[in-house]
């Protein structure tokens, strides 16, 4: 298996930047998520590291080489495409096989690679099937079962749950994951599903704009998002944002002042934006007073839309309690879990 | 505008049917059933729609008339050729055009479409120059070079071309993590998949020089070199005038295996023909 | 964790600095279009540069004579006494054959595009004149229009004494361009009911609902997007009219007269009969002018009258 280094890493078509100079470092055997919104530059970053995308500046290195003009076939590496790219001409076991055709492996060592392959992933009695008899879960697995039979030093996903439905995708999720906790190889996977981020992650790389806007482990940005691009991409329902100043007697947004921290008080005059999950409201006779907007319940939980002095404000309840549009409640935010940015840029303050 | 009909209405369709399809049907059957009548009847009043006589001789005066065997063949390994060829050349080409990069690329694409653009009939002139120098006139060679690699394969071109620019771009991606280069990509991947697309071209391409009438009787000279179509016109009296019922004997030997293969594989060729659509 | 069996790990091969991917490819590129390109060069480049040179000049085979003369062939182009009447023929065919060609497909395809068991028989005997040989098809339609064919045959059972079809001027026109017509409308038919098929359903629902009758039906939704259909076809078809030779030749050999002598078989006729390739070259250059315009004039039109590309 390998690590795999990115070192100031460019892509431009032209005169356009897509990506701007990205480092990163993945460890042997990591999974790491690359994930952001539409046109952040994830995939093309991933096709580069797969070799399908020239590399305009900057070293890849997988392992102790650097593969920057190394055909995808040299580098060691297999993908998992969005579509499964599976060839719909061969059987499952041709599909599997393919690559090690290619690869000068006698007949008999392909065959039992790919009965490997097939048993981890449960599609030994598939095997004769063509694609097109397959259900999308069944050549999702496929797709991965192309992938590992190889045994590659690295695994490239692109995106490829998007294409199954909700239900589906959290079964695969879970394989994807026990598949890597199984055999260990390093992972890199594309999506634009926090969910999926979180989920599936050792680390995540949020991208945006062809830049990086935090490196970490889930938790790591869920808890402490580095700027206000991570923490309104990092969790669902997103954070709420709250423009103001901080002061001596709390947050100043317009029509309400919210409780703050004791350590921001070394900000106090400065213009901010306060951020708050929605989770992190709690109802409480002392807290400050919101108006009911709109009521989602949820069975397991209750999702609240409320303003905030004048600003929109969603929180999420556990508690089963009636509440009714127009009315006004007190919630108090849980203080430990404040956010505060600056209004200029958006980096964390606290 | 699809609705049930009524009984009158659907007899009325299918009466409308039935008339339009007389054209299109009759002349074919007349051919057939003509050639087999004595010469006595085939101007016969009332017309015979079925033989009321029959003489076979009639095509036994095919063969014997002209070397009716040896313009079959001509005409069979002339077409085989073809087909094969432009299918090889075409899906090369049209890989090339709609799938990898290269300088020029464009540009050369509008060179090549200039084939679509300019009927055999205008080069027809300096082609016999050419081939009378390259001492080519009277053999089958112009017939077999100029479709492959000349103007009409250009659409069987642009027919592949289309098809590969909507082939998904991730199949290849993924040989080329399998380990594929460009030539086995082209030939393990996007020829295999490229099999109805193919299916049209040969057909168009096999009909197109079975057909082909107007480079024959420029290019060939001696009745052993002749193709069908011309051969079918030769069969005349000593003043010129059409021997009509050995005419229609060797035109429903022509005509027949083609549509007989027609009938049997009906679905391939009008779709075939239907999405490549263009030449007859 | 499982035992994995190993395989072979690629050698790191560092690849030459000069066949990079792109270079390769564009190697790749131009081997794939060589021989198409080299084909085209010789066989479409190259004559018709020939064809332009030897249009300045006087050639006759016969009496073995080239020599540069200039414009004089096209001098003698505006000078032929034959060239009105043979651009005539050539324009009355071309225009009777795409209005018959395409309202016939037409009428045809909507006639299939309905609900009735068994139209797929109707769709295969239509379609079959397109794949019976050419000349045969030809042959057969000479000899039912001869004078005492079965064309006139049939006529006379009726009583009516028909005309000596390919040997009088209107009806040997009409004649060149019904055979054509129907040895050839089936392709047109089938591209048609692809386009009538493309049409959704929905958009008849709401016309119906709307209570519009079933010509306007037609008129409104069904003609406007099938336009891009009749467009493409109607080029295809004009181009392809300009070309019509063989039927010509074994129908009519261009007469009576020259009423059927369209351009491609009078150039046919003054390069290979009477070895004027000087002058035939000039023909061929008009033959290439008129194709080019018509497409171009009609991909202009594809702006106005198109009103929907899928």
């Amino acid at each position: 298996m390998a690590e795999v280094t990115l070192s100031n890493v460019r892509k431009s078509y032209g005169a356009v930047d897509i990506i701007h100079g990205i480092d990163l470092g993945i460890s042997d055997g990591e999974f790491v998520v690359l994930v952001g919104p539409s046109g952040c530059g994830k995939s093309t970053l991933l096709r580069m590291v797969a070799g399908l995308e020239t590399i305009s500046g900057g070293e890849v290195r997988i392992g102790p080489r650097v593969v920057n003009d190394l055909d995808p076939k040299d580098r060691d590496i297999a993908m998992v495409f969005q579509n499964y790219a599976l060839y719909p001409h061969m059987t499952v076991a041709t599909n599997m096989g393919f690559s090690l055709e290619h690869r000068g492996g006698s007949k008999a060592e392909i065959a039992e690679r790919v009965k490997w392959a097939a048993d981890i992933l449960g599609l030994a009695p598939l095997l004769d099937r063509y694609p097109r008899q397959l259900s999308g879960g069944q050549r999702q697995r496929v797709a991965m079962g192309r992938a590992i039979v190889r045994n590659p030093q690295v695994f490239l996903f692109d995106e490829p749950l998007s294409n199954l439905d909700a239900k589906l995708r959290v079964v695969m999720r879970g394989e994807i994951k026990s598949l890597h906790q199984r055999l260990k190889t390093t992972t890199i996977y594309v999506t634009h599903d926090q969910v999926e981020a979180m989920t599936m992650a050792d680390k995540i790389v949020v991208l945006n704009g062809g830049r990086v806007e935090q490196i970490g482990a889930p938790l790591e940005l869920y808890d402490r998002p580095a700027n206000q691009f991570v923490a309104g991409f990092i969790g669902s329902p997103s954070m709420n944002f709250l423009n103001g100043t901080i002061t001596a007697e709390g947050f100043a947004a317009p029509g309400i002042v919210l409780p703050l921290p004791a350590a921001a008080q070394v900000h106090t005059g400065r213009k901010a934006v306060y951020g708050i999950r929605p989770e992190h409201f709690a109802l409480d006779e002392n807290g400050v007073p919101a108006e009911i907007i709109l009521v989602e319940p949820m069975g397991s939980e209750t999702q609240v839309t409320m303003k905030l002095g004048e600003t929109l404000a969603t929180g999420v309840f556990r508690e089963r309690v009636s509440l009714s549009p127009g009315a006004t409640i007190r919630v108090r935010p849980d203080l430990d879990n404040v956010h505060l940015f600056a209004a200029d840029g958006g980096q964390r303050l606290n | 505008m699809k609705a049930e009909f009524s009984p009158r209405r659907r007899v009325f369709l299918y009466g409308l049917l039935c008339v339009l399809l007389i054209p299109f049907v009759f002349p074919t059957w007349w051919m057939v059933t003509s050639s087999v009548k004595p010469i006595s009847d085939i101007f016969a009043f009332p017309p015979q729609l079925v033989p009321e006589r029959y003489d076979w001789t009639t095509y036994s005066k095919v063969f014997e008339l002209q070397p009716f065997v040896k313009q079959y063949w001509n005409s069979a390994y002339i077409a085989a050729l073809v087909t094969v060829g432009t299918m090889i050349v075409s899906s090369m080409a049209g890989y090339a055009f709609a799938r990898i990069r290269f300088p020029f690329a464009n540009a050369i694409f509008m060179v090549v479409l200039l084939g679509l653009l300019i009927p055999s009939e205008v080069t027809i002139v300096p082609l016999f120059q050419m081939f009378l120098k390259a001492g080519m006139v009277n053999t089958h060679w112009p017939l077999i070079l100029v479709p492959i690699f000349g103007a009409p394969s250009v659409f069987a071109t642009f027919v592949m071309r289309q098809f590969f620019i909507a082939l998904p771009a991730e199949l290849e991606e993924a040989a080329r993590v399998d380990g594929l280069g460009r030539f086995k990509i082209f030939r393990k991947i996007a020829l295999p998949l490229a099999r109805p697309a193919l299916a049209s071209v040969a057909i168009f391409t096999f009909l197109h020089s079975w057909n082909l009438y107007l480079e024959p009787i420029v290019f060939l000279s001696s009745a052993d070199k002749f193709t069908l179509p011309q051969a079918l016109t030769q069969y005349t009296d000593a003043y010129g005038g059409p021997m009509w019922n050995i005419q229609l004997a060797a035109a429903t030997l022509t005509a027949l295996p083609v549509l007989i293969v027609f009938i049997i594989a009906q679905k391939q060729f009008v779709e075939g023909l239907a999405h490549t659509g263009l030449k007859g | 964790m499982a035992v994995v069996p190993q395989t072979a790990r690629p050698e790191g091969r560092s690849s030459s600095s000069f066949w990079t991917v792109a270079r390769r490819d564009s190697l790749a590129g131009f081997l794939f279009i060589a021989p198409q390109l080299i084909g085209i060069t010789l066989f479409v480049l190259i004559p018709l540069c020939l064809v332009f040179w030897y249009s300045l000049h006087e050639w006759n085979v016969l009496a073995n004579t080239f020599s540069y003369t200039g414009a004089t062939n096209y001098q003698m182009l505006l000078e032929d006494p034959n060239l009105p009447s043979v651009l005539g023929a050539t324009a009355v065919f071309s225009a009777g054959l795409v209005i018959f060609n395409l309202s016939l497909a037409l009428l045809l395809a909507v006639l299939l595009n309905q609900k009735l068991a068994g139209i797929t028989i109707f769709r295969t005997l239509f379609f079959s004149p397109v794949v019976v040989s050419l000349v045969a098809w030809t042959i057969v339609w000479g000899f039912l229009l001869q004078k005492n064919g079965g064309i006139n045959g049939v006529l006379l059972v009726f009583g009516i004494e028909g005309p000596n079809w390919l040997r009088e001027p209107v009806t040997a026109m009409i004649s060149v361009i019904v055979v054509q017509v129907f040895k050839n409308v089936g392709l047109n038919m089938i591209l048609f009911l692809a386009a009538l098929q493309g049409v959704p359903n929905e958009l008849y629902e709401a016309a119906r609902i709307d209570g519009a009758p079933r010509f306007k039906q037609f008129r409104r939704i069904t003609l406007p997007l099938i336009s891009p259909t009749i467009l493409l076809t109607s080029i295809i078809t004009i181009v392809g009219s300009l070309q019509v030779f063989a039927q010509i030749a074994v129908l009519t050999q261009g007469g009576p007269g020259l009423t059927t002598t369209v351009l491609v078989y009078y150039l046919y006729q003054q390069a290979f009969q009477f070895h004027f390739f000087g002058y035939g070259s000039t023909l061929s250059i008009m033959l290439f002018a008129i194709v080019v315009v018509l497409t171009f004039a009609q991909w202009q039109m594809r702006k106005r009258i198109v009103f929907y590309e899928s």
